[in-house]
């Protein structure tokens, strides 16, 4: 349906006679590739797992349907409630760290003096790591031996930081931090530099300060480009994966077990793929749901635009 | 214009299907099978050890019929793989494994060859090896594996120049341990017993020695049996007080969990002497010869782990891995060759060749070739422990079935940092699916 009125709309405007114009808008087959591609490597494997859940299945031979033995199994699973929180209090966490210091540093960066490109083009080198290298790097620059907590024993005490849960947390979040937050900082300084001069010299006029242009008209016109960091933050935050497996390994105890730790604990370590399913399933359910309510909270469903009346 | 618009709408579908099509091709694509005319696939773990399985292998191409090929597979995710492909018909024929819990799924899958027929005509591929490491193969009564590297014996390692400058000697009882950790506490040696417990396992190898000193081996084969009582039982509970013990008393510092052994975090510290001691399986000898050299040379030392008095255990016994195992799966089409194959693993050649890259196997013809090994005296000493030990208990989280090794390094874990007593120890333990 959509693909007619688009091409209606095309045949509208172009008058008729170049054949490139008669092949129309992207429509359904242009967007088959990805559809294929999605449908193959996102939806069928979602729906496989959400079968595997109801199945006892060790990899090798056939899976055996269990019923709901996975799903009884898993709401009386202590861990498994404490790591969906701990998912949640990482990725908050995540957020409110990384936000800020991202806003902060884009709108400075979006400045366009030759030490701040320099600057800039410095900060951006986490987000060339990956995220394996970011972790052990972190890890042994963190020992608590050898590493900068024995030379600062006046801030970090005996040096347990992974050994206990605030402490493991707090590097699980750094260390997050510390990767992503250049990559946000360009999105905000892309954000910032688009933001209309005009609105500046205006403000200036009327005598407006520095700070005050900040909170006035930065902010404001970063609006939008809050939500769609903030939703890559919480994706980001839901899914870490790679920094607890290298940092931590859920430890101490199940302290910083966060559902995809668990999941793949369940899965490719004890190798019990139904309870390693039905863990995933939560995880994308509880992931949905949150990225619901975000962009219905956020007003980012009706794209309202952050340059009304210019 | 719709029927002009149809065809590349249709082309582009066409062409992401096929694309689609052959990605998901590849998954079943021709790599070599198990069965094809006259081969035997040997898979095992890629490591620095593959030099001595090519010449083993190429030794046996020599005279047999039926060729071998050896397959490798790179990187920690042996077992994964190994899961995924032992079913299919890209299965190979013989492959490398940790014996015990790490085979049990494949026998109760019924996928893999008993070897008694094996042995039954040639008694030597089982009288020609250790009995201790031979049984870490048998599984429900029959064997299903024949040891192809070295053994890995746990041993408590020390800095012989930190005890010099404490002016103590290398603990021989338990009483003794604990009185070397006071003192060395005393002169300011703040982690007497270096442990990386960031990786889990190094804690649970404290567990291992403990409770097979206090119970003898039996308490963990009747648990791992399924009786879960064995858990609750009065020796269960003496070994964990005991444990309890030595945290507190500090012998670990106070920050172990932050520390690994993978990272070389522990190996550090006893090597530069900020640490006395560390238990670690045998593999931290040659770490130390490469990372370590001058230390190796003059400070390392390694003893038995001490007796405890009164323990059920024999103090000869000694846990860790027992070796690497070479397990046959019943499809083979070639099981005379296989078998052949596996009669090389007590070979003389097969012995020095194994000596020559550091590892200590488990044949008994080995004692003869000691003198040849990197580092003679380490080799004996070693290979005397493993010998006369009456019993080898592998490492509990390879006896035990996958799906609760985790779950076991988490209460290792908390029961040492505190976050479980001696109760929810035990009812962690019996939790812990069996079977």
């Amino acid at each position: 349906m959509t693909t007619i009125t688009t091409v209606k709309t095309v045949e509208r405007r172009r008058p008729a006679g170049r054949s490139a114009a008669r092949v129309g808008r992207p429509g359904i087959a242009w967007a088959a590739p990805a559809a294929v591609f999605f449908v193959l490597f996102a939806i069928v494997p979602l729906v496989l797992v959400a079968v595997l859940s109801f199945m006892s299945w060790n990899g090798i031979g056939s899976p055996q349907f269990v019923g709901s033995d996975n799903w009884t199994k898993l709401f009386d699973d202590p861990v498994l409630v404490k790591s969906l929180w701990l998912s949640v209090l990482i990725t908050v966490l995540g957020v409110l760290v990384q936000t800020p210091l991202s806003i902060v540093l884009g709108a400075w960066a979006a400045g366009q003096q030759r030490n701040r490109a320099v600057l800039s083009a410095i900060f951006f080198v986490p987000l060339l790591l990956s995220a394996t290298a970011v972790s052990v790097l972190w890890r042994a620059l963190l020992d608590p031996n050898f590493g900068v907590p024995a030379q600062a024993k006046w801030l970090f005490g005996d040096g347990n930081l992974l050994g206990m849960q605030s402490g493991a947390i707090g590097v699980l979040v750094f260390v997050g931090a510390w990767q992503y937050v250049p990559f946000h900082t360009l999105i905000y300084q892309g954000a910032a530099r688009a933001i209309p001069k005009v609105l500046y010299q205006a403000a200036e006029i009327d005598g407006a300060g520095r700070v005050r242009q900040f909170f006035h008209i930065t902010l404001p016109q970063l609006r939008n480009t809050m939500i769609t960091s903030g939703i890559i933050m919480v994706v980001g935050g839901l899914t870490t994966f790679d920094t607890v497996l290298i940092l931590t390994q859920g430890g101490p105890g199940t302290d910083t077990t966060i559902s995809a730790y668990y999941m793949y604990q369940k899965a490719f370590k004890g190798f019990d793929f139904g309870v390693g399913s039905a863990v995933a399933l939560v995880l994308v359910v509880v992931a949905t749901v949150i990225s619901l309510v975000m962009v219905r909270l956020s007003g980012y469903d009706k794209m309202r635009s952050a340059m009304e009346g210019l | 214009m719709k029927k002009r618009a149809w065809f590349p709408r249709a082309a582009a579908a066409g062409a992401a299907l096929a694309l689609g099509l052959s990605l998901s091709a590849c998954g079943s694509g021709d790599s070599s099978g198990g069965g094809d005319g006259g081969k035997i696939h040997v898979l095992v773990y890629g490591d620095s050890a593959n030099k001595v399985e090519k010449q083993i292998v190429a030794e046996f191409n020599k005279t047999s019929k039926v060729k071998a090929v050896l397959d490798t597979i790179p990187g920690a995710n042996y077992q994964q793989k190994l899961q995924t492909i032992i079913n299919t018909d890209q299965a190979p024929d013989v492959f490398f494994n940790w014996g015990g819990g790490s085979i049990k799924p494949f026998v109760d899958a019924g996928l893999l060859l008993p070897l008694d027929d094996f042995i039954a005509k040639d008694s030597g591929l089982q009288s020609n090896f250790l009995p201790s490491v031979f049984n870490a193969a048998v599984v429900d009564g029959k064997s299903y594996g024949v040891p192809m590297r070295g053994t890995q014996p746990v041993i408590l390692f020390n800095n012989g120049n930190v005890l010099k400058d404490a002016g103590v000697e290398p603990p021989k009882t338990w009483d003794e341990l604990l009185d070397v950790v006071k003192t060395l506490k005393d002169k300011g040696v703040t982690t007497p017993i270096a442990l990386g417990g960031g990786d889990k396992w190094p804690t649970l190898m404290w567990f291992e020695y403990v409770y097979d000193r206090v119970a003898g081996p039996e308490l963990f084969e009747k648990a791992l049996g399924g009786d879960k009582e064995a858990w609750a039982s009065a020796d269960s509970k003496k070994a964990l007080s005991m444990l309890k013990e030595l945290v507190d008393t500090g012998a670990f510092g106070k920050n172990f969990d932050s520390v690994k052994y993978t990272d070389q975090g522990s190996v550090t510290l006893l090597a530069k002497g900020k640490a006395a001691f560390e238990l670690m399986g045998s593999w931290e000898y040659s770490q130390h010869q490469t990372d370590n050299p001058e230390f190796a040379k003059d400070g390392l030392g390694y003893t038995t782990f001490p007796t405890i008095e009164g323990g059920k255990g024999d103090p000869a016994n000694v846990v860790g891995n027992t070796n690497n195992f070479y397990s046959v799966l019943k499809k083979t089409k070639h099981p005379e060759a296989v078998a052949d194959f596996l009669k090389l693993m007590y070979s003389d050649k097969f012995v020095k060749a194994q000596l020559g890259i550091g590892n200590l196997p488990t044949t008994t013809n080995t004692e003869k070739f000691l003198d040849t090994s990197a580092s003679p005296e380490y080799s004996k000493f070693q290979f005397d422990l493993v010998k006369k030990a009456p019993s080898f208990q592998l490492s509990w989280d390879q006896a035990y079935p996958q799906s609760a090794a985790d779950a076991m390094h988490t209460a290792i874990q908390q029961f040492f940092n505190g976050q479980l007593d001696a109760d929810g120890f035990i009812k962690a333990m019996q939790a812990l699916p069996t079977s």
